[in-house]
């Protein structure tokens, strides 16, 4: 219980530094959008002064950043000014594309990488490991934005599933099925993408933690023993394997809502991504900030989730925290 | 007249210690502090050129006389007088003289030694942090004392791995004496090693310490052993000297009972080969 | 999977060094634009004709009839090697105009095709990895001189020093990396000359990085700091700065070069990627990002597959660099003991 209050207590820390860091680059940006209004001569200088005041961009830097705070933790993001709406719901819409999206990539991958992983530790040394060692090395060294172009490329010559959006024109006709049918193969190509640059590293570290597991002499004895390889595999091997997965999988769940705006930029998916992209050339600094702190509160709450999972998995982890006391 | 005057000078002791006290704290900040005593009321006393063995078994406070002694670790309590000065509680900065001339061998040689370095860098490694000369001259010095330790000039540029365990003691040797000492600590020096090779560092520690003019404090359980090096004898048990005295006096008439028992193997060993051998011991 | 180290850093060598000599390798310069032959395809070139095999190889003339591009077959144009062309300059030292190969006007020669102004793909590709290379290599290099430098601090000090710099490490961990790096480039002025957006990329690339190699330094400086020849010069007097120049910063190294094995493709990507989004190196210096942006055109992506040819140069520097960062790995594992 300790343990797992320090660890809120960290998340909490590193919330206000990424927050306050978020909020220092408004300040220390030369030219935000009224700069570039400004450059408008059709615009007159009162009016631009005027704008300031009225989103409050005059006033002396702590009281920005405490008013900032408070509205934040009030869910106000404050008003994105090239979208002239509030940010927070602008986020929000898109947020939830995103994690459909990696949400059922993430568990694609996590469905596929684990047995894998397991199948090709137990059958160390011969060809199916070999093999699968080739692939993931190739996979993991080529970058994500080659994978989204290729795919795409792919994808638009051999014309097997639509490209772009979220939805087909005419979505609303749709029945329920055909509804959700439309919206999935539409998710094909982003989550292919997203499956195929993450699969190989989580499937190269539980791999390597089952192989460490597989040499421990308790699964020797097991063997000894005559127990059958597969039971041996998935009921005394993975559990303890499962300690430095876990860990990669609160990675995986903080990554939710930021691992993704490459693939969504480069194929059309309505997620936060090509929304971020868009204020960052048009210099919407507060839907930048809002999205940057959105996805660093989850990529926070990942990691804590990741605590508390190891906890619950390792018992090591509650007695070390009795013994400290 | 005048061999009176070197026999006085040579009885003044190099070292002496006083009442010295080493404390351990254990337990930290949410649990109740156990104060341990290491050592306490230590007085010892070597004249230069002699060599005083302190010995005990493990556990009984002779490593922290040694690191106390080489300011490894500052004494809580007592005096250490080296020549004049008590550097008991003398700050870093004017440690800086006495560093080079108490220095300390160790029992495995190869930890304190860099395992990237070859054994010329390792040699004359204390010259060039004390700053004695160019670095040419600290090479040439540090060459000289490996040929004086017997460590041949073709293995200079060697890794220090690369040597035997006896050779590495040897330029462990050799490494303390190139700054040119008073004192040696030479804590558990000889343990870990064959027999043959420990009869040799043996030989090499008694011909560099007549060479040299070294003052020793030899640091061991081997009560046996230290038999054939020290002059003195001091018995350490639970960080307190139980027993102390000439070499000669401790072996024909140990008192204390810790004294009898580190003597015990040598008797043992004694009637054993005197058995075999059809000989009375 | 090991592959030789060797034959990797051999490989890698050889990509550095194409890429150097850019300017010799490649025809034409980066910016040389031909409007009257727009995504021309490769050129096709011919050892045979109807007379027969001819040693040196030929091309023929392009031109756009209608909606393609057809080869004119009353003239050949051989292939010159070592010929005299446009002035350029080799790491802003040498100079020199001749080339690799060329062929005499008004044919062009595009060994990977054109773009949409006419810009030979093979020439830009080579001038492209320069600028991708150089980011992505001087990121590094950022990225690594200020994670020893706080990793060290931090290892060697410890106590509160430490907590605090390791602490703002787990920040910098914890921060989406690549929503900051583009939030932090939104927070920079949009255009700016190449020069300065160049530098501009390397800072926010190479700084925002400095967390994981200082962790790994620190770790390293730490168990170095307790070791016993450490407390032994110490013991002989030895300074602080000794003490780290000579016996804890020698350490690092092994780490230091698997670190760098791994950051540079990594970066690369990271300049690819911001590039490709327009908030990188931009017109009309050529980098593999910006090169493969233009594929965002759906008629683009479908027709001109040769304009894929940055993506497969990304692929390729990637594999080696991490195949040499995995050598690197089981290398250094299997020396320290």
């Amino acid at each position: 219980m300790k343990y797992l209050l320090r660890r809120l207590l960290r998340a909490a820390l590193l919330l206000i530094g990424v927050s306050a860091l978020c909020f220092l680059f408004t300040e220390m940006a030369p030219g935000s959008f009224f700069d570039e209004m400004r450059l408008n001569p059709q615009i007159s200088p009162e009016t631009v002064t005027a704008l300031r005041a009225r989103y409050g961009l005059d006033q002396p830097l702590i009281v920005r950043y405490s008013r900032w705070m408070a509205s934040v933790v009030r869910g106000d993001f404050g008003y994105s000014i090239a979208y002239n709406s509030p940010v927070a719901p602008l986020l929000w819409t898109r947020a939830k594309n995103t994690l459909l999206l990696t949400g059922t990539a993430t568990f694609l991958v996590w469905l596929i990488a684990v047995p894998l992983a397991a199948w090709t530790a137990a059958s160390h040394g011969r060809w199916l490991d070999k093999a699968a060692a080739v692939v993931s090395s190739v996979l993991i060294s080529v970058p994500e934005i080659v994978i989204a172009i290729a795919l795409l490329a792919l994808a638009v010559r051999t014309r097997l599933v639509p490209v772009g959006g979220m939805r087909s024109l005419g979505f609303q006709e749709f029945s329920t099925w055909g509804q959700i049918q439309d919206i999935a193969q539409r998710m094909v190509l982003p989550t292919a993408v997203l499956v195929l640059s993450s699969i190989a590293v989580v499937e190269r570290h539980v791999r390597a933690s089952v192989l460490e597991v597989l040499q421990m002499p308790y699964i020797q004895a097991a063997r000894g023993l005559g127990i059958s390889r597969t039971r041996l595999l998935f009921r005394y091997a993975l559990p303890v394997a499962a300690n430095p997965a876990i860990s990669l999988f609160g990675f995986s769940l903080a990554t939710l809502l930021s691992g993704s705006l490459l693939v969504e930029v480069v194929t059309g998916w309505p997620g936060l991504g090509p929304l971020i992209l868009d204020a960052t050339l048009s210099r919407d600094l507060l839907l930048v900030i809002g999205g940057v702190l959105l996805s660093a509160l989850f990529m926070v709450a990942g990691n804590f989730i990741a605590d508390v999972l190891l906890l619950a998995f390792d018992p090591r982890i509650r007695t070390g925290e009795s013994h400290a006391n | 007249m005048g061999s009176d005057a070197r026999v006085a000078k040579s009885a003044q002791p190099f070292l002496r210690v006083r009442s010295l006290t080493k404390r351990y704290v254990r337990g930290g900040v949410l649990q109740k502090r156990i104060h341990v005593d290491a050592v306490r009321g230590i007085d010892l006393e070597i004249p230069a050129c002699k060599t005083l063995a302190l010995v005990g078994s493990s556990g009984s406070g002779k490593s922290t006389v040694a690191r106390c002694v080489t300011r490894l670790e500052r004494p809580d309590a007592g005096e250490i007088w080296v020549g004049g000065t008590d550097i008991a509680g003398l700050a870093n900065r004017a440690l800086l003289t006495f560093r080079a001339a108490i220095q300390m061998i160790c029992q495995d040689a190869v930890t304190s030694m860099n395992p990237r370095f070859s054994a010329a860098e390792t040699v004359e490694e204390p010259l060039l942090i004390q700053r004695r000369g160019a670095a040419k001259q600290c090479r040439q010095s540090a060459l000289e004392i490996m040929s004086e330790v017997g460590v041949s000039a073709d293995w200079a540029n060697r890794s220090v791995m690369e040597f035997s365990g006896g050779q590495r003691q040897r330029l462990a040797i050799a490494r303390a004496l190139v700054l040119q000492p008073k004192l040696l600590v030479l804590d558990e020096a000889l343990s870990g090693l064959d027999l043959s090779t420990e009869a040799e560092i043996i030989n090499l520690l008694l011909d560099v310490q007549a060479a040299h003019s070294l003052t020793y404090l030899f640091i061991s359980h081997d009560l046996p052993l230290m038999a054939r090096l020290a002059d003195t004898i001091a018995v350490m048990c639970n960080g307190t000297i139980v027993e102390q005295g000439p070499k000669s006096q401790l072996l024909s008439n140990p008192s204390h009972p810790e004294t009898k028992s580190l003597l015990l193997p040598a008797k043992i060993f004694q009637k054993k080969y005197a058995e075999m051998l059809g000989v009375s011991g | 999977m090991r592959i030789n180290t060797l034959v990797l850093l051999l490989a890698l060598a050889i990509l550095h060094l194409v890429v150097i000599f850019a300017g010799f390798i490649a025809p034409y310069g980066p910016s040389v634009q031909n409007r009257e032959l727009p995504y021309a395809p490769p050129t096709r070139v011919h050892f045979v004709d109807t007379s027969g095999f001819h040693l040196r190889p030929f091309v023929y003339s392009q031109t756009l009839t209608l909606d393609s591009y057809k080869e004119d077959r009353t003239r050949e144009y051989p292939l010159h090697l070592f010929a005299r062309g446009e002035t350029y300059t080799i790491v802003g030292i040498f100079r020199s105009n001749i080339h690799l190969f060329q062929v005499a006007e008004p044919p062009r020669i595009f060994l990977f095709g054109a773009d949409g102004y006419g810009r030979d793909e093979f020439s830009r590709l080579l001038y492209g990895g320069q600028i991708s290379l150089a980011a992505g290599i001087l990121a590094t290099l950022l990225s690594l001189a200020a994670g020893t430098i706080i990793g060290t601090i931090s290892g060697y000090y410890g106590k509160w020093v430490d907590e605090s710099l390791m602490g703002s490490a787990e920040l910098f961990l914890s921060l989406p990396w690549f929503y900051f790096l583009i939030a932090v480039r939104a927070f920079l002025p949009l255009h700016l000359s190449p020069v300065e957006t160049f530098l501009l990329l390397i800072c926010v690339i190479g700084l925002i990085g400095w967390a994981r190699p200082a962790r790994l330094v620190r770790g390293v400086v730490l168990s170095a700091r307790s070791r016993n020849f450490v407390s032994a010069a110490r013991g002989f007097g030895a300074s602080d700065l000794y003490l780290l120049r000579r016996h804890i910063f020698p350490e690092t190294f092994g780490v230091l070069l698997t670190q760098a094995a791994l950051l540079v493709p990594q970066y690369v990507a990271a300049e690819a990627t911001l590039s490709f989004f327009g908030l990188g190196v931009s017109e009309p210096e050529p980098s593999w990002g910006n090169m493969l942006s233009t594929l965002q055109q759906y008629n683009v992506l479908v027709s001109y597959a040769w304009l894929l040819t940055p993506a497969a140069a990304l692929v390729i520097t990637s594999v080696i660099y991490w195949l040499l960062a995995d050598a690197l790995h089981s290398r250094l594992k299997s020396h320290s003991i």
